[in-house]
């Protein structure tokens, strides 16, 4: 949708504010339910992210990644293509990075731009192949960019421990990039990094690319309806998989921001932590409309955080982040009203109705 | 006079948008009788349709169902208050069976289980009551639309529906299925169930309801008992002055424009849908196809518009092989399509009108330069459109699903029409679609011819293939069993007994009809 009515999207955030808040309340009765000390674990979710300089760049760390991660989801979603490939893209992406950055090229500062553009090149393929398998063989891109994930993850982690970890060391990591290829810090000795630009930059990219190209209305369109697609002579398959590789292309970036990031410097095995499968969280709040993309990452970052402080801080594990995701997700996506509004509608004599 | 059994006061429904559907309707009903409500498309019809069955809160106005006050807050309420409702879009589980799509959500239950045999019985003992015969057992996705109709009708009855709601039950059924749906109306009335009925089609209007009420720009002008009005006084009071629904044949015809040579088309799983289709279409000359749904007319259109691969025979369009053409290319010579059902082939609801009135043209450098839209010319476009073919909408951004289906239905022709085209494929034209825009779109297909356009008409409303072909050709299971040049003693009879199988004609007859 080009144009959204102020009203609809007034109403779309209160959901949406609603959801979190639902969702809080149940995390919060949970926490209550099994910590020990509820309060100073509720207050650590809630206020470690924001509390330092330090854990303010994880916060904006994963913001970032975030924010990739659910561009590369709603371009997709928008064809409605199920296709969850952003994770293998991720580890492709990485790899051909980090290829780049442990070559003679990494001392040099092509290292980066270069690095970012290998990685685009080789998510973009594993974005290509459940598209075109799609529109040869009509193979489900669920399934088929699931197994594609599958398989980057174990080939990625299989060349990591064999081929980059020091020979005999025992690691499950690379030796660290030269420093020409790390991405530079935003504030020092935090991990705001260039990343968060590359993330921003690629949001409004994202965006004048879905609605001011003839190619972003085709996608919508076969999005849309496909069958009508077709009939006004747009090819829905070429649409299709030219999306599922574009998208592939924003997966392997995140893979380069990934290790060439300052969290890493390097690459580790199984260094995503499923992070990039959050995307489709993302996704879904923001109704696949990228310049709802960065919003919802940052908000839904804060949270990641402060689940994660609170579980290295406090008694409370990590994984009650899990029941947040999933109750937003389950309220969002299953279009629930809110209650009583019949009854709040009725005391106000239905002004809200009418409100425009 | 009784008193009524329903009673709607001073309607007033505001869309978020501002769009103003309903503005003060009053509606009476009177139990046991049929009630029709009529009025061009987007008077509100559908909008007060769904506030008396709790889909729309009202802004303004009051409700009343057997002298008691309601104050829905949704369709919950409204089936407790005993009112049932069936949409022009159906809201069945495909996958289901018939029973468990009636029994849905108040299924009949033994101990805690599912009671399938009471479901079973009770589906059967009500589809005998009221006339709407159809098999408890198959899967609702296996049924014809009609049947699918009558399904949702007893769902309504299951839950006990004292008063019906019907919103364009006929637009989707075929002559022979209207006949059968008014007997079981009839048969429902006869037990004391009240029925509203909305409908384009005035003799249908005529033929069933007992009284109307006419809506006009989302307020009623007036309320008739159906014995003091016939067509054209009731046609003046919907859209305000005379309607007359004659057009001119053509002229003169053209050159052969597409030839259609022993075509044969088989569908995914092997069945053949159309064999051995011979025929040509004129530039300048309007050629109707005739037949039940389902013998082959639409696949034929689809065939032509690139839609449908082709089994054997060919195509050519003026002198070249069609088979060879993307759709894309069809269309770039001047073919035109206006698909049978809009919103799963005409449209992208949920895109703006403006995109959906540039989406056959998007090679256009009036709306693409090197890649990038240029959306002023895309809503200019959409402006003119809009203005041309008055279609009545709140402005060029708004999602085209939003729109009233008549209304929808003209942006899809605003969009084949806008150029002028070669070849047009034309079916059901005029569904769902009220008078004023019925002579519109009529207008606007002959027109089209006028500027030397091959049409190939199909319809189920074989009174509109009569009132604008040129030509007809009659399709029997697959097959062209008999051609007609039009005439004004040709009867919708004539053709029914072609179009059923029981009549055919000879050979030399049937050549004389198609040059
Ligand atoms: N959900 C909606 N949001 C905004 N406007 C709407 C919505 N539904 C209908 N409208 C507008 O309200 C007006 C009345 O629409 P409605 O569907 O009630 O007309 P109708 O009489 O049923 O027409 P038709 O005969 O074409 O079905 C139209 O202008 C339509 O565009
Ligand atoms: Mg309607």
């Amino acid at each position: 949708m080009s144009s959204i009515r102020p009203a609809s999207a007034l109403t779309e955030v209160t959901r949406v504010l609603l959801a979190v808040a639902i969702a809080l309340a149940v995390a919060f009765l949970i926490v209550l339910a099994t910590s020990e000390e509820p309060i100073k674990a509720f207050r650590t979710f809630l206020t470690a992210p924001f509390s330092s300089n330090r854990t303010r760049g994880l916060w904006i760390d994963d913001v970032a990644k975030l924010t990739l991660t659910g561009l590369a989801f709603s371009l997709v979603f928008q064809a409605r293509q199920f296709a969850l490939g952003v994770q293998g893209q991720v580890y492709v992406g990485g790899l051909a990075a980090s290829f780049i950055a442990l070559s003679p090229i990494g001392v040099t500062p092509l290292s980066i731009p270069l690095g970012m553009l290998v990685a685009m090149c080789a998510g973009s393929v594993w974005g290509f192949i459940p598209g075109y398998a799609k529109a040869r063989f009509g193979a489900s891109e669920i399934v088929s960019s699931l197994m594609l994930n599958y398989i980057a993850i174990r080939v990625v982690n299989w060349v990591i421990r064999a081929h980059l970890a020091p020979p005999g060391s025992g690691q499950l990591n690379s030796p660290d990039f030269p420093d020409a290829s790390v991405l530079p810090a935003i504030i020092q000795g935090t991990r705001f990094d260039l990343g968060i630009v590359v993330a921003l930059v690629m949001t409004g990219l994202v965006w004048f690319v879905l609605y001011r190209t003839v190619w972003g209305l085709k996608l919508r369109l076969v999005g849309h309806n496909p069958t009508f697609a077709e009939g006004a002579g747009i090819r829905a398959n070429v649409v299709m998989i030219s999306t599922m590789t574009v998208s592939g292309a924003i997966g392997g970036l995140l893979g380069a921001v990934y290790v060439q990031g300052r969290a890493f410097g390097r690459i580790a095995i199984d260094f995503d932590g499923n992070l990039a499968f959050e995307g489709i969280l993302i996704a879904i709040v923001a109704k696949s409309r990228p310049l709802a993309v960065p919003v919802v990452a940052l908000a839904y970052g804060y949270l990641r955080q402060g689940a994660q402080l609170m579980g290295l801080r406090t008694d409370v594990p990590t994984e009650i982040l899990g029941v947040v995701q999933a109750l937003i997700i389950l309220l969002v996506a299953s279009s629930f009203t809110l209650p009583g509004r019949a009854f709040i509608a009725r005391l106000m004599g239905r002004k809200p109705e009418v409100a425009r | 006079m009784t008193d009524p059994i329903l009673k709607a006061t001073g309607i007033t429904r505001i869309y978020p948008g501002g769009t103003v559907a309903n503005d003060g309707v009053n509606l009476t009903v009177r139990p046991g009788e049929v009630h029709a409500v009529v009025g061009e498309n987007g008077a509100g019809k559908s909008t007060l349709m769904k506030v008396l069955f709790g889909l729309e809160k009202p802004d303004a106005g009051s409700l009343t169902v057997n002298g008691q006050k309601v104050d829905f807050t949704g369709p919950k309420d409204a089936i407790e208050a005993g009112i049932g409702m069936v949409f022009q879009h159906f809201s069945l589980v495909p996958s289901f069976s018939v029973y468990e799509n009636v029994v849905l959500g108040s299924e009949p239950a033994k101990g805690i289980s599912f009671d399938r045999a009471k479901a079973i019985a009770t589906v059967r003992e009500l589809s005998q009551k009221f006339r709407l015969t159809v098999d408890p057992l198959p899967a609702v996705r296996r049924l014809p639309v009609g049947q699918q109709q009558r399904v949702e009708i007893l769902k309504a009855l299951y839950r006990d529906a004292q008063i019906l709601i019907l919103d364009e039950p006929t637009a989707v059924l075929a002559p022979q299925e209207v006949e059968e749906l008014f007997t079981a109306i009839r048969a429902l009335t006869a037990q004391g169930r009240t029925v509203i009925f909305i409908a384009h089609k005035l003799p249908e209007v005529l033929e069933i309801s007992d009284r109307i009420t006419v809506m006009r720009g989302g307020k009623t002008v007036g309320e008739v008992e159906t014995k003091d009005v016939d067509e054209s006084s009731l046609a003046a009071m919907m859209v305000g002055r005379e309607v007359s629904l004659r057009v001119d044949r053509a002229a003169t015809t053209g050159e052969r424009a597409l030839e259609v040579k022993n075509l044969r088309l088989v569908a995914g799983n092997g069945v053949t849908l159309a064999d051995d289709l011979t025929l040509n279409v004129h530039h300048g000359e309007i050629l109707g196809l005739v037949g039940v749904e389902g013998n082959g007319q639409a696949e034929l259109l689809e065939a032509i518009a690139g839609l449908r691969p082709v089994a054997g025979g060919s195509l050519t369009l003026q002198g070249t092989p069609l088979d060879e053409l993307t759709v894309l290319e069809r269309r770039d010579r001047g073919l035109a399509s206006i698909p049978e059902d809009r919103i799963a082939q005409g449209l992208a609801t949920g895109a703006s009108v403006a995109e959906n009135l540039a989406a056959t043209r998007l090679d256009d450098p009036r709306f693409v330069r090197r890649g990038i839209l240029n959306l002023k010319g895309i809503r200019d476009n959409a402006v003119a459109l809009i203005d041309r073919f008055s279609i009545r909408v709140g402005g060029p951004d708004v999602d085209v699903g939003t729109l009233s289906g008549g209304n929808m239905q003209k942006v899809v022709v605003a969009r084949e029409l806008s150029e002028q085209p070669q070849i047009l494929l034309v079916n059901q034209p005029t569904r769902g679609v009220d008078l004023g825009a019925t002579q519109f779109i009529w207008k606007s297909i002959t027109d089209a011819r006028d500027g030397g356009a091959a049409v190939l008409l199909s319809s189920a409303d074989l009174q509109e293939l009569l009132a604008l072909s040129d030509r007809l050709v009659v399709f029997y299971r697959g097959r062209i069993v008999a051609a007609f040049v039009n005439h004004a003693e040709l009867t919708s009879e004539t053709l029914g007994a072609y179009m059923l199988g029981i009549e055919t004609q000879t050979p030399e007859a049937m050549a004389g009809a198609m040059r």
